[in-house]
């Protein structure tokens, strides 16, 4: 922290010393005296004299509230046993439900809710971070791999790391990053260049740093690592490179590689069948999202992508096998003990790396321990969390077009119409992103029994090309072609958004909320009865989760794209949520681009 | 920002003239393509699935997307400039090589060429 007030001064005095050169303090000329030729002071020169060439800031003092390390025993509580007091997982807890147990923060207080602090993320792109908070430290991670420490009362930063990135990344959508992981004294990041580190959670100092793999080659790493034992697992993006598809365990101790998961077979492993010639070898499949695990079936569920290239599947005829999947992994070992393929021969785009969610579902008397996800093909799935076996998968959209009917087993019935051609003119529902994206997490409210989640209604005419696989180039084979982005007669967009609330036992909605633009920010729920998420049109939302009524709503300005979470200290409850959007996939999804990028948190208290 | 602009605008006159003076003074295969709407169609296919998803597309929008269909050219535009930008890449951009790549070898860059040819604004 010292190095500000150093780079201050030493700037300081650098404009100082330009600017007041000892004749110009003997005849300050007056303005109409200054001659054309003499040398001005523009914008460019000022940015150039103010480019701070630090990238790190480590610290020295002691912080936190004395908790200690996090253990493997406070990763294997429901978040409910802290109290709501930390939020250490991405999705909370390993049930990945994001429902922090706060019950004092409820519908008819929520007008108390006020800002208490903010800060800024000093990057474009969008702010996508669900931030951690343990031992009244919040670690929050930006688009471009900054990672901060930050006093959870104040907002007061400790520690700050810029990941220096090349200028070649190979990224489909953008710079995010989703947050950081902890486990011990250590705080892991993944990033954009396929890296994975970690860091001393006080000082900031930077632990190890392990490549995933040569981000060159198409791959990239946008999400938080899950921490399963002594292992950081991550998988990478590349969907649109034509990777072949991982997702990878790290000692957390060393940095080492424990074992790698592809997730397209090679020439004689199962699964190598259900694809044409060699397409398996630029099959796709990424594994970009986090895992969940059940530590009582000592199973690590992970989602992948679509299979490569996009929207051409002429060269890889078959199921394509793991793509669009949920995976089953053993991860003692990384090798897969079952998995389901949500859409077999994807030629959409629709990734299956929605988030996914561990439920009982109870039905006929009996409970099943189910995975419930709303895929990004805009079925709702349960899924048997134990076996695999296929349970329901129903609607969550109010235009789902590219499927007729769902078989008893789970393989969806193909609308012919929705195939990409060359010449297409069929608007296929949902279009490319979804549904539910991957790049935004749900919520889910076990006492309720439902699901919160965010979704995108905007459709696509599919066009179908000729690619070529060239490593590190995008192989796509088509393109979306956006046609609900011209406003209507009332200026209304035909894309649109909503928050679904889903009964995950039946797959039935209880409610929607309707926004005018798509949803792309997370949603949080609360045991008080809220939840929480945030719009393209830069607001902050709290919704009752009963009703679907808005109770609370806050101008934040940027279009919201990140995760938000709650924390308690003190007894006080506070809301975090960050704001900050991408133009590129913000505008072709349906969202406002005229609001200009930059990402600022913002953190809201409980004013009892 | 206004030097900058001024800088673009100067760096992109000779880049102008040269393209667009030069591109019909050299005849290349892409114009025996021109010709036949078989060849335009697949030069199409291809640009649509190669090209459009992400660096380039159909339709000028405002993104950083390049756009191919006017004379604007950053890298030089005659055919033969093109041909080559696309088989060697241009360094420390997006722009990969794509080297012999296509599926039915050069024919196959003429025709994205001579599809870019046919859909381009008439330059000055």
């Amino acid at each position: 922290m010292s190095n500000y007030g150093k780079i201050f001064f030493i700037v300081l005095y650098a404009l100082f010393a330009y600017s007041c050169t000892p004749a110009e303090q003997e005849a300050n000329p007056t303005l109409s005296e200054i001659p054309e030729s003499a040398p001005t002071f523009n914008a460019d020169d000022v940015g150039e004299a103010l480019e701070i060439t630090t990238t790190h800031w480590t610290n020295e003092r002691p912080i936190g509230d004395g908790e200690g390390p996090v253990t493997d025993e406070m990763l294997l509580e429901p978040q409910s046993a802290a109290a709501g007091r930390n939020w250490i997982q991405f999705g909370g807890d390993y049930s990945n439900n994001r429902h922090s147990p706060i019950e004092q923060l409820s519908v008819e207080n929520v007008d108390n809710l006020k800002f208490e602090w903010g800060f800024p993320s000093g990057t474009l792109g969008q702010f996508s971070v669900s931030p951690l908070v343990y031992d009244g430290i919040m670690y929050v991670t930006t688009s471009y791999n900054r990672l901060m420490a930050l006093d959870a009362r104040t907002g007061q930063m400790y520690w700050r790391y810029d990941h220096q990135q090349p200028e070649d990344l190979r990224l489909c959508c953008g710079p995010a990053n989703r947050g950081a992981s902890i486990h011990g004294d250590k705080i892991f990041m993944a990033t954009l260049d396929s890296r994975i580190m970690a860091f001393d959670r006080f000082s900031g100092e930077k632990l190890w740093d392990s490549e995933i793999i040569e981000y060159f080659r198409g791959f990239s790493a946008t999400s938080a690592p899950l921490i399963v034992k002594d292992l950081a697992i991550i998988g990478v993006g590349g969907g649109e490179f034509g990777i072949r598809g991982f997702f990878d365990a790290y000692n957390i101790n060393t940095g080492e590689r424990v074992w790698r998961h592809y997730t397209v077979p090679a020439e004689g492993e199962p699964g190598y069948e259900t694809w044409s010639g060699n397409s398996y070898e630029t099959g796709g499949a990424p594994a970009w999202t986090i895992g969940t695990y059940d530590a009582e079936l000592n199973l690590v569920y992970w989602t992948t992508g679509n299979p490569s290239p996009d929207w051409n599947g002429d060269a890889r005829l078959g199921d394509n096998l793991f793509s669009d999947s949920v995976l089953a992994i053993n991860p003692d070992t990384g090798e897969r003990v079952w998995y389901y393929q949500f859409t077999p021969h994807d030629v959409w785009d629709y990734d299956g790396n929605s988030h996914l969610f561990q439920a009982d579902i109870v039905e006929d008397g009996e409970t099943t321990k189910a995975l419930v996800q709303a895929n990004r093909n805009g079925f709702f799935y349960a899924i048997n969390r134990t076996n695999g076996e296929f349970i329901r998968a129903t609607s969550y959209m109010e235009q789902l077009n590219w499927a007729d009917s769902m078989e008893p087993n789970g393989r969806p019935v193909v609308n012919p119409d929705a195939m990409p051609n060359e010449e297409p003119t069929f608007r296929v529902c949902p279009g490319i992103f979804g549904g539910m994206n991957g790049a935004v997490s749900g919520s889910l409210n076990p006492e309720l029994g439902l699901a919160f989640i965010p979704v995108i209604e905007s459709c696509q005419l599919m066009q179908k090309g000729i690619s070529m696989h060239v490593e590190g180039q995008l192989f796509f084979g088509g393109l979306p072609i956006p046609v609900d982005l011209e406003p209507d007669e009332d200026g209304n967009w035909a894309a649109y958004g909503h928050i679904s609330a889903v009964d995950y036992s039946t797959g039935d909605i209880a409610w929607r909320y309707h926004d005018p633009q798509p949803m792309m920010a997370g949603t949080l729920s609360t045991a008080g009865g809220l939840v929480f998420t945030g719009s393209q049109t830069g607001h902050a939302i709290g919704l009752d989760a009963e009703t679907g009524e808005v109770v609370w709503r806050k101008r934040l300005g940027g279009g919201v794209r990140s995760q938000p979470i709650a924390y308690e200290l003190d007894g006080e409850a506070y809301v975090a949520i960050a704001s900050g959007n991408f133009q590129s996939i913000a505008g072709l999804a349906g969202g406002d681009v005229s609001i200009p990028e930059g990402g600022q948190l913002y953190v809201f208290k409980l004013d009892n | 920002m206004t030097t900058i602009k001024k800088l673009v605008s100067l760096s992109c006159l000779p880049i102008l003239l040269i393209g667009c003076g030069s591109q019909s003074e050299m005849p290349s295969k892409a114009d025996e393509f021109l010709s036949d709407p078989i060849a335009v169609q697949r030069g199409r296919s291809i640009f649509v699935g190669t090209c459009a998803g992400y660096c380039h597309k159909l339709t000028p929008e405002p993104t950083d997307a390049v756009y191919l269909f006017d004379c604007e050219w950053k890298h030089g535009g005659t055919d033969q400039q093109i041909f080559n930008t696309v088989t060697n890449g241009v360094p420390d951009t997006r722009m990969i090589a794509f080297g012999s790549n296509f599926p039915e070898g050069e024919d196959d860059l003429w025709k994205v060429i001579a599809f870019l040819k046919s859909n381009r604004t008439e330059c000055a």
